[in-house]
């Protein structure tokens, strides 16, 4: 049975969890492109008709042949993927019709992770110093309360503020800037985001404190944070990865509101304007950005369930009768 | 009257209270908006009550309960399921099925491995353009916040015993209805249902503010409900115009004010189920 830090004992071996994780991380990249591939054979009608109607387009048929939408979902989501292998997605159906998606998607991934490594860099501000006891508990009602505010209102009113400073073309330079900074604090502060950080810290450190061998190490004089954070590790990343999630949901609200051409905004336009070229690499980006968080969780998570459960050195052993006798 | 009782009793009345609000404007809805009416544009609430018009001459409450008909009974739909399947996984832990646990496992790690929003807005492409709802999206919603409720139920009900809790009750005598139902369910559940369930509904609401709201400010029509009708989206983004200088921050404070109230709601119905 393994101990698990936050909810007791599950019926799962150590090594279930992360191994399933690891097979999700492996998956997710393909699953991600069939689901929505299914999506669109699942759609009433032709498939080449969402790209070309027939009552206000004459070339559907040619467009479905150069687009390989004649041939099934099982070819065009095989045609699909050795393509986005080589990093060649096609070309937009709408969202900027005919201009390769790869440079769309190219262009907006640097803004996307930008907005995303400025909001967790807070977030593991705010886990590490609740881990150290820097951060109050009589605050965790304050970051509550302000995290019951969706991303979109706050998302609006900085939008609004920067509009009212900048002009509402504003998005280049130190207005773009501002942008990204609003956007990550929007991304930390709404929805729940920091104070889930905090109060999850706080309650995996709280129940762990409750293990006997905190108590000992108490005793003992040592330091509880060092003592416990081999053992909430797990836990510990498990709610990063969570806030990673969380964010990167957040980014398409943010973006768009924001006017960050992210790609969470791309994601946003194509899914607005069916634009299954976009979204499906838009889809594929988030997937594969989800997939590395997911397989750096379950990295770490073997990586601790084989330390905290590996055998003592031989000198060890041997050495600790010899001390007891040349003590006695 | 236990002193807890007399304490969540008006939490779970307020909760009430707003729910039925919420229901009452959902069913009075209109199902078009009127005319517009230039003459009475930007008004405030003291000169046309009770919440003012917009810049079109039309009443902000209109809007409102327009509103509340797109999202009542779709986040009351996404709810229940978050709180059927919340349900089943504490009762699964306490038969003891570990096949069944895994299983469960492996599905929320599935779930739970992407961002949220873009399986909603893959799940937003399903929706044929010509009938669009927001039920799509609740159910999307629904079953990608399943997997933590269904944890936390498990969880607590592994904390009572699991089997042993109910062999132990087996051996008072007490019937399976009674144990599933009362002891389990009604005693220890019921918090956890509760309150996931109310933030399901919340975040269904602010789910579907937010998809419309990003329609508005792209000029396209939402896809979470028919043109014909009105969502909250509006009033918050008539309010950003005015921050922008249009004389509209009566839309504004009456937006964030029907938000509020569906916050309050989810936390006023979590502090009143609070377990004893």
């Amino acid at each position: 049975m393994y101990h698990s830090a936050l909810f007791g004992e599950s019926r799962l071996s150590w090594w279930a969890r992360p191994l399933i994780r690891l097979f999700v991380a492996m998956a997710l990249p393909v699953a991600m492109p069939a689901m929505v591939t299914a999506v669109l054979w699942i759609l009433p009608g032709d498939p080449a008709e969402i790209l070309c109607p027939r009552e206000i387009c004459s070339g559907t048929d040619a467009l479905a042949a150069k687009w390989g939408l004649d041939q099934g979902a099982l070819h065009y989501f095989q045609h699909w993927m050795s393509n986005a292998l080589r990093g060649e997605f096609g070309n937009s159906w709408r969202v900027e019709q005919g201009f390769p998606v790869a440079d769309l998607v190219w262009e907006s991934v640097p803004y996307t992770a930008l907005l995303i490594a400025l909001s967790l860099l807070p977030l593991m501000l705010g886990s590490v110093a609740t881990a150290a006891g820097v951060l109050p508990r009589r605050l965790d009602w304050f970051w509550q309360a302000v995290g019951l505010a969706p991303a979109v209102i706050l998302a609006l009113f900085a939008a609004a503020r920067i509009e009212i400073g900048f002009g509402a073309q504003s998005y280049v330079g130190l207005p773009l800037a501002l942008r990204m900074l609003s956007g990550a604090t929007v991304l930390v502060l709404a929805d729940g985001a920091f104070a889930a950080a905090v109060v999850g810290t706080r309650a995996t450190f709280e129940e762990e404190l409750k293990q006997r061998y905190v108590q000992i190490a108490v005793l003992r004089g040592e330091s509880v944070f060092l003592n416990s954070l081999p053992n909430v590790l797990p836990a510990l990343v498990g709610q990063f990865r969570g806030r990673v999630l969380h964010v990167m949901s957040g980014t398409v609200v943010v973006e768009v509101v924001l006017g960050i051409p992210g790609i969470g905004e791309l994601l946003f336009d194509g899914t607005l304007l069916q634009d299954f070229g976009v979204v499906l690499a838009s889809t594929w980006a988030f997937s594969v950005m989800s997939a590395a968080v997911l397989l750096v969780h379950s990295v770490v998570e073997l990586g601790h369930g084989l330390w905290v459960r590996r055998h003592p050195v031989v000198d060890d052993v041997a050495a600790a009768p010899a001390a007891a006798r040349g003590a006695a | 009257m236990s002193r807890r009782r007399v304490v969540r009793g008006p939490f779970l009345w307020a909760a009430g209270g707003l729910f039925a609000m919420l229901c009452v404007a959902s069913v009075l809805a209109p199902e078009f908006m009127p005319t517009p009416e230039l003459k009475a544009s930007f008004l405030p609430p003291w000169s046309a009550p009770p919440f003012g018009n917009d810049d079109r001459g039309l009443p902000l409450h209109l809007y409102a309960m327009q509103g509340a008909a797109i999202v009542t009974v779709p986040s009351v739909f996404a709810a229940l399921v978050v709180a059927m399947l919340a349900t089943f996984a504490g009762l699964v832990r306490c038969l003891g099925l570990p096949w069944l646990d895994a299983l469960i496992h492996v599905v929320g790690e599935f779930t739970g491995a992407l961002p949220r929003l873009v399986v909603v807005l893959v799940a937003a492409l399903l929706v044929p353009r010509e009938w669009k709802s927001l039920y799509p999206i609740a159910l999307t919603w629904a079953l990608l916040a399943a997997p933590g409720a269904m944890d936390e139920a498990a969880a607590t009900a592994g904390r009572l015993g699991g089997e042993r809790f109910v062999e132990s009750l087996k051996a008072h005598g007490f019937s399976g209805l009674r144990i599933y139902g009362y002891h389990v369910l009604w005693l220890n559940l019921r918090p956890i249902l509760a309150r996931q369930a109310g933030e399901v509904l919340m975040q269904v609401v602010f789910l579907e503010i937010a998809l419309s709201y990003l329609a508005l400010r792209r000029n396209e029509p939402s896809f979470t409900h028919p043109d014909s009708a009105s969502s909250w989206a509006v009033l918050l983004y008539q309010g950003y115009t005015a921050l922008l200088g249009v004389p509209l921050y009566h839309s504004l404070a009456f937006g964030l004010g029907l938000v509020a109230a569906v916050a309050l709601f989810a936390q006023f119905l979590r502090l009143g189920a609070r377990a004893r």
